[in-house]
């Protein structure tokens, strides 16, 4: 492989890898939007993503098959379901701690991601669940590039969420009320919108964003086990602080930001991969550094 | 200064009454011959432990069916290590003051460790069948012998086999833990006293899923072979997605990562990797009949140390038997000029410090979803 070649693969490595990221990290920046927690159970609910998506596609597998299409079906069963799961941990979770001290709320969240993440270890007894799908290795060579048919879907897939959710966003009434409850909550219920409803569907997408990415990781790693949301919270949240914390379209590139950061970093000659996560980590200082809010947040005005 | 003499002289007094009683056995030689088995019976580990003793328990049974040994039965004292050192150490001091003629066992190595004194104080014959931390070794104070490889065995099998194979340049993955680390560096440092080259040592996060980067930079540096030394989980990701990335060489992967579950969470990627492991008895041509016996007497099938812990039980008869006595330092005499072929898991020689003179690491290859005996 020429230079050019290893440089040309990792952009497609980090851009796969940025995509689950990014799907996350929409989820950590909406619910941070609109009632400022830091919802450290959000890697969990991707880690639910997963293991519904499974249950899915184990029951309509033989119906349907296990190639992209039923993978489709069941990131969609898959998102309604933990959707509905995210709406229902903020109403007994979150809700009742809205005017709570901030601290009340963060060691919630923390809380939550214990029970989420224990109960599935109950369930499974911390084993891995060999995720089975048939999707092939197949793929397209440009040169010294091998890019894989799942890999092209999976960034498919990303990109038309992430579209959605922009539409949404910028084009609904729904998301017009979002916007407006991040900004100024007691204004908004001043002029009739219904806060409580609004924070609910944003609970609903930040979870079915993120079950989505659970079902295509489940499907394109092939396993899934309790703790898989751990790591990845951890590495969407540092996207959401790269792009902008509360900054929808910081989220999408700070997530993507992250995956090229590592896949780079794994290249650095002379050192071993183990520095990526240095190298990564070290970029997020920087940014911190110089631009506090990041990349795309601004300090006062709106933040969605 | 009263008192401090006065005290001298009850331990000398304890000493002869001590001394009295150590000779009693040696004359009357006609009770049975017991030896201690050092497992856990209870606690984390004990599924392993039991199955060990089950296994000891299948040798004994042969034995004393064979008209026991020096023409007296064998009996076994079970003493629970729970996998922790304290509990060890008493069950230790139990045995040895029932004075047993031999023991066989050792799990944990941390629970054994401490153990080694115990015995070694008693010069009671020790054979440690499945701990193989290196930490064991220096502690040893001569009177047991290990007959599991420990991990520096299975990185010289490594490096045998695979420049066995042709294979000149090598890539090490390992997950940043302990013993991953050590086979790795290792592995490595042999790997280039055979004078072959290490292109890359590479160390990944537990539980990241994506190791695409690192299989572009291997495939980018394209060595011979992929060395895996962590566990079955992440090694199946490595392995899936080497194989995605278009990467043909050899893989390869340590003791951690030889669970059949490596082939559902890998899949056909997994077709052709080799594998290496302690001698299990279903890959051991000669442990047919012993797994027969086992499970005759047992509803389930013989774990991971049952043959060499049988092993171990079959090679401290041969020892008494070949000393004539149960004599200690007769039967560690034995056991050290131990050089028969003959066991389950190969055969069983040792170095000066009482460790195996030949690893007795297999080496598996992946062939239709399960682990296979690989030809050597």
């Amino acid at each position: 492989m020429t230079t050019f070649d290893i440089l040309a693969q990792q952009l497609v490595n980090g851009l796969v890898l940025g995509s689950f990221y990014a799907l996350v990290a929409l989820g950590y920046t909406m619910i941070f939007g609109v009632i400022k927690l830091l919802n450290f159970a959000h890697g969990d609910v991707y880690m639910i993503g997963g293991f519904v998506g499974f249950a899915v596609l184990s029951l309509v597998g033989g119906l349907v098959g296990t190639g992209w299409g039923g993978i489709a079906l069941s990131m969609f069963v898959s998102m309604i379901a933990v959707g509905f799961l995210g709406v229902v941990i903020e109403r007994i979770a979150y809700h009742p701690m809205l005017a709570a001290p901030r601290l009340s709320i963060l060691i919630t969240a923390l809380a939550v991601s214990l029970v989420l993440q224990n109960s599935v270890l109950a369930l499974t007894g911390g084993e891995f669940t060999a995720f089975r799908t048939n999707l092939g290795f197949g793929g397209i060579a440009l040169g010294g590039v091998f890019i894989t048919y799942n890999q092209m879907v999976l960034v498919g897939m990303a990109a038309i969420l992430m579209l959605a959710l922009e539409t949404f966003v910028t084009r609904t009434q729904y998301g017009r009320a979002m916007r407006a409850v991040s900004i100024d909550k007691d204004m908004c219920r001043l002029m009739g919108i219904d806060v409580t409803k609004i924070i609910a569907v944003t609970f609903l997408i930040g979870s079915a964003l993120a079950a989505a990415a659970g079902t295509m990781a489940g499907a394109y790693y092939g396993s899934i086990w309790y703790f898989m949301g751990f790591l990845i919270g951890l590495k969407a949240f540092t996207a959401a602080v790269i792009g902008g914390i509360g900054s929808i379209p910081g989220a999408m590139a700070g997530g993507l930001i992250l995956g090229l950061l590592e896949a780079f970093g794994t290249q650095i000659p002379f050192i071993g991969s183990e520095w990526k996560d240095v190298f990564s980590f070290s970029i997020l200082i920087l940014v911190l550094v110089f631009k506090p809010t990041g990349l795309f947040g601004k300090s006062e005005v709106e933040r969605m | 200064m009263e008192f401090r003499i006065a005290r001298r002289r009850t331990l000398l007094a304890l000493a002869a009454i001590g001394a009295g009683a150590l000779a009693a056995p040696v004359i009357a030689q006609d009770g049975p011959i017991t030896i201690g088995v050092q497992v856990p019976t209870t606690g984390p580990e004990a599924t392993y432990g039991n199955d060990m003793l089950n296994a000891v328990k299948v040798a004994v049974e042969e034995i004393n069916g064979d008209g026991g040994l020096l023409g007296r039965q064998v009996e076994l004292a079970v003493g629970d290590s729970a996998c922790d050192p304290q509990a060890s150490v008493n069950a230790a001091s139990k045995l040895a003051s029932q004075e047993v003629d031999g023991v066989v066992g050792g799990y944990c190595s941390g629970a054994t460790l401490p153990t080694l004194k115990v015995y070694g104080d008693a010069n009671i014959p020790f054979v440690i069948t499945a701990s193989n931390s290196t930490k064991l070794i220096p502690a040893n104070p001569g009177n047991a012998f290990m007959i599991n490889s420990t991990g520096a065995d299975q990185s010289t099998k490594v490096v045998d086999f695979l420049s066995g194979k042709g294979v000149e340049t090598l890539a090490i993955v390992d997950q940043g833990d302990a013993y991953s680390q050590d086979l790795a560096n290792l592995t490595a440092e042999r790997w280039k006293e055979a004078g072959h080259e290490v292109v890359a040592t590479e160390t990944v996060n537990k539980g990241e899923q994506d190791y695409s980067a690192l299989t572009t930079k291997i495939r980018s540096l394209n060595p011979d072979a992929v060395l895996w030394t962590a566990y079955y989980a992440d090694g199946g990701l490595l392995i899936r997605q080497l194989r995605q990335s278009g990467y043909q060489g050899v893989i390869a992967v340590g003791d951690g990562s030889n669970s059949p579950k490596l082939f559902e969470i890998a899949g056909q990627a997994a077709e052709g990797v080799f594998g290496f492991s302690n001698p299990t008895a279903e890959f051991l041509p000669a442990a047919a009949s012993f797994i027969e016996s086992y499970k005759a007497a047992n509803d389930n099938a013989p774990g991971p140390y049952a043959p060499l812990t049988y092993d171990g039980m079959k090679l401290l008869a041969w020892a008494i038997d070949k000393a004539g006595t149960t004599d200690h330092a007769a039967v560690i005499e034995a056991l050290a000029s131990a050089d028969q072929a003959e066991w389950l898991s190969g055969p069983i020689s040792f170095t000066d410090e009482n460790t195996l003179a030949r690893s007795n690491f297999i080496v598996l290859e992946g062939k239709d979803g399960a682990w296979t005996r690989a030809a050597e």
